[in-house]
């Protein structure tokens, strides 16, 4: 009964129209921050067009996995999760041009790509956060389905990738990133990297990552090798594709790239660690 | 109980069938919509990649308008950007010569100047340009 009811939210228009209200309210909440920085309205006309067109074409396969995973419809076969993907980002990209117009940052007289790059860029966080309403504000309607996709190695990583390159993503064009590799010793690297580690450690222990049957089962060494150090070398790579996007890296000698990359590999752990929370 | 949920089950297996066959036609036209947007940016900012970016920033600068205004002049500038990589921090310098001398300079700073773009910006002088010869300088620009 439940699944039958769950099914027809993609299949019934009024339940899709209130699923797609909920999706722009998503949009606005969890892309604002970025809508209202100032470097993220540059970026959107300097940042090399390959690197944006990119990202951007990373960002669909990133929403389908998040549709498997949580969209904002309980989604059942790849094709239902490809319609909530593409749904989810023209919501996106619809509410950052609304949104990024209504704050002037976009007006008709600015010439056309770059009006096109701002919004790209914005609609990344936006069709995101879209994707990732149905969880946040939406009731849980099926526990048990999702945990058993989530269960699986593979999911649990992927996860982890999203919660990093989201939450990353939020710091990542900022010229703060930057500035506070300037100021950091080796030692207070080494000190954040150690810090950043130990808490992905601690969240992944408390939330039991795999599924409590596993987890009781896994040793310290496994569970720290399994997940703790895979998570944080994917935040690592997240915070690195993130800063290379940004052209964030350039000119930086090789310490103060790895002290950067280690000050964005801090949030996006966070991200990682806390993945299970916000997806 | 158990009845009753296997009723639920055989029922939603059927209308699995049918609504799979049947699509919300805002969900098509979402999705359809998110197609679209998708590789109109996707092709767009590749289009300009491959044609029309890189390069150097190509910024000049010209003069719109001037007026008196609160006891000095006001000098509008647009500065432009024909070249294919946006510059930042991007100084314009105006001077006012006669025969050959320079009698006042003023200068401003445009944040950014991007590709294919104009800015527009202000130049005071306590004296009328008007009696003179303004000239504009791009001074130089940092990469962002």
């Amino acid at each position: 009964m439940e699944i039958t009811r769950q099914r027809a939210l993609l299949h019934n228009d009024a339940d899709f129209a209130r699923a797609l209200a909920r999706a722009a309210a998503g949009a606005i909440i969890f892309a604002l921050p970025l809508m209202m920085t100032m470097e993220m309205w540059e970026l959107g006309f300097y940042i090399d067009r390959f690197r944006l067109a990119l990202f951007l074409a990373l960002t669909v396969p990133l929403l389908f996995g998040l549709s498997y995973f949580s969209g904002f419809e309980e989604t059942f076969s790849w094709q239902d999760d490809l319609t909530d993907a593409l749904a989810a980002f023209a919501v996106g990209f619809i509410v950052s041009a609304l949104m990024l117009g209504l704050l002037g940052i976009i007006t008709p007289d600015q010439p056309f790509t770059q009006i096109v790059g701002k919004i790209a860029l914005q609609s990344v966080p936006a069709s995101i956060g879209a994707m990732l309403a149905r969880k946040q504000l939406g009731q849980d309607d099926n526990p048990r389905q999702e945990q058993r996709q989530r269960s699986s190695y593979a999911g649990e990583l992927f996860l982890m990738m999203a919660g990093a390159l989201f939450v990353g993503f939020n710091v990542a064009p900022t010229e703060e990133m930057v500035l506070i590799a300037y100021k950091m010793t080796p030692w207070h690297t080494l000190a954040l990297a150690c810090l950043s580690v130990a808490m992905l450690h601690v969240f992944v222990y408390q939330l039991g990552f795999q599924g409590q049957e596993n987890a009781g089962n896994l040793g310290f060494r496994s569970l720290f090798m399994q997940f703790t150090l895979a998570g944080y070398g994917i935040a690592l790579l997240i915070g690195t594709y993130l800063l290379w996007t940004f052209e964030r890296t350039v000119g930086l000698s090789a310490m103060e790239m790895v002290t950067v990359i280690v000050v964005l590999g801090f949030p996006c752990t966070l991200g990682a660690a806390t993945a299970r929370l916000i997806v | 109980m158990a009845i009753a949920d296997h009723r639920d089950d055989e029922e939603g297996q059927d209308q699995d069938r049918e609504s799979s066959a049947a699509l919300s036609w805002l969900a098509r036209a979402m999705s359809l919509l998110g197609l679209c947007l998708f590789l109109g940016a996707v092709g767009v900012l590749g289009y300009e990649g491959l044609f029309r970016s890189g390069g150097d920033p190509v910024i000049r600068a010209r003069v719109e308008t001037v007026a008196a205004m609160g006891g000095q002049w006001h000098a509008r500038i647009t500065a432009f950007n024909t070249g294919g990589t946006t510059g930042a921090q991007v100084t314009v310098e105006g001077i006012l010569m006669r025969d050959g001398q320079m009698v006042e300079r003023s200068y401003t700073v445009f944040d950014y100047v991007p590709a294919g773009s104009e800015q527009d910006g202000g130049l005071f002088f306590t004296r009328d340009p008007g009696q003179y010869e303004l000239r504009l300088r791009v001074l130089g620009y940092a990469e962002p």
